[in-house]
């Protein structure tokens, strides 16, 4: 073969093969952007059959979603996500920096219990919690809330840090006491300016496990504190089968989530993987 | 301790002596500030397992007040799971759930990475989309799929039908229904091994392949001999990772089947959900979760010894 013909058929079979991975990517997405398209339809669209693909797209699903308790659901659910991802932050990034220096000699139980925790089901410690918030008077609250996620992310923030500190050279804080800083400004003036983009990414990580959740705030909630995962699916329960809305409701949950995702993309498995890979 | 503006030597001097001297007060220092992170991890994670185990061994109903702290029969709850047809039956049902979406997914996953891996930047913009069905949320996962199976609304079914070969409603079907719901988690979860995949390929030496190829090799035989054989080990993580998450399977679960057409989606740890909060059985529920707590911990602790404890590991 001529190495014309060859050049060729090399780029016939990149061609062919970019368009088995188009017409995948499409299937694939179909399940998700059907259902985007479903919340620009009208009641009567959504249930037109043979089903519209061009249709007038109406904003009224969205309308009548922000009009209903929904909204503070979906406030429920970013101060909720929020506060947990803060407060795992303030305890989490001080524990992972010292894991990062320090010489743990048996660390073996600490990464069996990170890992476990994200591995763990959530109704081994949704029983526990619901039995302790009915003690304390915190169900269907944002506060148990909040605690409860602590239960995810606080390993992550440890984990994901951890491997961000471990990158961090130790001649940086080195230098800094040779000219006389303390051990904690060592920490705050120098690594921690430098693990700006680690935190940034692990935070981002953190809001959306907590935002992604559904087992903890079905179990622990009832409408004070509902978060908007479970008030979409109330959608589906009381008021009747109201597709157009519920349809909008999953969109708007899954609109942050998808951004940050896009954003921190790189550290996505990282994070999904915690507890188990080395940074 | 304050810098102040003496000689630059004498300053460097002096900080090194500190430096050395203070090895042990780092130590000490670095030991305060893992304290808090270590004592909240204990407090939100291992302390409730522990009041798992313990309402485990109670006969605890809700509804009953005086069962709350009755420790006379602490192994009951477990002599019952051993005769509860419908807990063995879950376990079979999360047995068959695992087997199916795990090998699904690494059979998938593994052929989009396969395909993905080449550099180009439309491969690149598409990797990003095969994200997706990973990051949603869950929640909304199971809507997505309660959309595609409901006959009304679904142009799954509308495509069917118009092929000639209209579908039964497949979550109310007792044929279907675990299929269906194996499809939905299958589509949620291969980008997960996909991306590891990938990750793993674009560390693989370029050494193997080229001499692979100096030695005639043609693709197939690439991927066989060459490709294949390097990835067992990322495959074998992916699927534990995989058989972990998929024993948590609940809201795809919860909005599609109920656990039902009777209980042939009703995998353990829905089980587990209904005898706490539909039947209030929070005790016997415990013991049911402390079964899959202990299948966890066992899991984890495998995957671990694999990929090396984490960091002592290249």
């Amino acid at each position: 073969m001529s190495s014309r013909a060859f050049a060729y058929r090399a780029a016939a079979e990149r061609r062919l093969l970019y368009a088995l991975v188009i017409v995948l990517a499409i299937l694939v997405m179909l399940p998700f952007i059907w259902l985007v398209l479903m919340s620009f339809k009208t009641n009567d669209d959504i249930f037109a059959f043979p089903p519209k693909l061009l249709f007038v797209p109406t904003l009224a699903n969205y309308a009548g979603l922000w009009a209903s308790s929904f909204r503070y659901s979906f406030l429920n659910s970013a101060v909720v996500s929020v506060s947990s991802t803060l407060l795992a932050l303030l305890v989490g990034v001080p524990g992972a920096y010292a894991l990062s220096r320090i010489a743990l000699k048996h660390d073996k139980p600490l990464s069996l219990i990170i890992l476990a925790s994200r591995m763990a089901p959530p109704i081994a410690f949704t029983i526990p919690y619901f039995l302790a918030y009915r003690w304390l008077g915190l169900l269907d609250t944002r506060i148990g809330l909040i605690l409860i996620y602590l239960t995810f992310n606080v390993s992550l923030v440890v984990w994901l840090m951890r491997s961000f500190f471990d990158a961090c050279p130790r001649s940086l804080e080195e230098a800094a006491w040779v000219d006389g800083a303390s051990l904690w400004q060592g920490f705050t003036r120098i690594i921690l300016p430098l693990s700006g983009p680690g935190v940034a990414a692990t935070a981002i990580l953190c809001f959306v496990y907590s935002w992604n959740d559904f087992f903890f705030a079905l179990i622990l909630t009832r409408n004070q504190a509902m978060t908007s995962p479970v008030a979409v699916v109330n959608f589906m329960n009381y008021e009747g089968w109201e597709w157009g809305k519920i349809a909008a409701g999953g969109t708007m949950v899954m609109l942050p989530v998808l951004i940050f995702s896009v954003l921190v993309r790189k550290y996505l498995i990282h994070g999904m993987m915690t507890g188990a890979v080395k940074g | 301790m304050a810098t102040t503006l003496t000689a630059r030597h004498e300053r460097l001097l002096r900080g090194a002596a500190n430096a050395e001297r203070l090895a042990p007060e780092r130590q000490r220092f670095y030991w305060r500030m893992l304290m808090p992170a270590l004592a909240v991890l204990f407090a939100v994670t291992v302390a409730p397992t522990l009041f798992l185990l313990v309402t485990s061994l109670t006969p605890l109903d809700l509804t009953k007040p005086e069962t709350t702290a009755d420790f006379r029969t602490p192994l009951r709850n477990f002599a019952l799971l051993l005769e509860d047809r419908r807990f063995l039956n879950s376990l079979w049902v999360q047995a068959k759930l695992s087997f199916w979406t795990v090998s699904l997914q690494l059979l998938i996953g593994l052929g989009f990475a396969l395909l993905l891996h080449l550099r180009s930047s439309l491969l690149q913009a598409l990797r990003t989309v095969f994200l997706i069905p990973m990051v949603l949320p869950p929640i909304v996962v199971a809507i997505i799929w309660k959309v595609i199976y409901t006959p009304d609304i679904s142009p799954f079914h509308w495509a069917m039908q118009a092929i000639g070969l209209p579908m039964p409603a497949l979550i109310t079907d007792a044929d279907w229904a675990l299929t269906a719901i194996i499809i939905a988690d299958t589509w949620e979860w291969f980008p997960f091994t996909m991306l590891m995949i990938l990750a793993a390929l674009q560390m693989m030496p370029e050494e193997h392949v080229d001499a692979a190829r100096v030695d005639g090799a043609n693709a197939w035989q690439l991927t066989w001999y060459v490709t294949l054989p390097y990835l067992r080990g990322v495959l074998l993580v992916a699927a534990l990772f995989r058989l972990i998450d998929s024993i948590k399977a609940f809201p795809l679960i919860y909005i599609l089947t109920d656990g039902g057409p009777g209980s042939l989606t009703e995998v353990t740890n829905y089980y587990g959900f209904i005898q706490a909060f539909n039947f209030s059985f929070l005790g016997y529920s415990s013991a049911i979760t402390v079964v899959l707590v202990a299948i966890t911990l066992l899991l984890s602790w495998l995957t671990l010894r694999l990929v090396g404890w984490g960091r002592y590991v290249e």
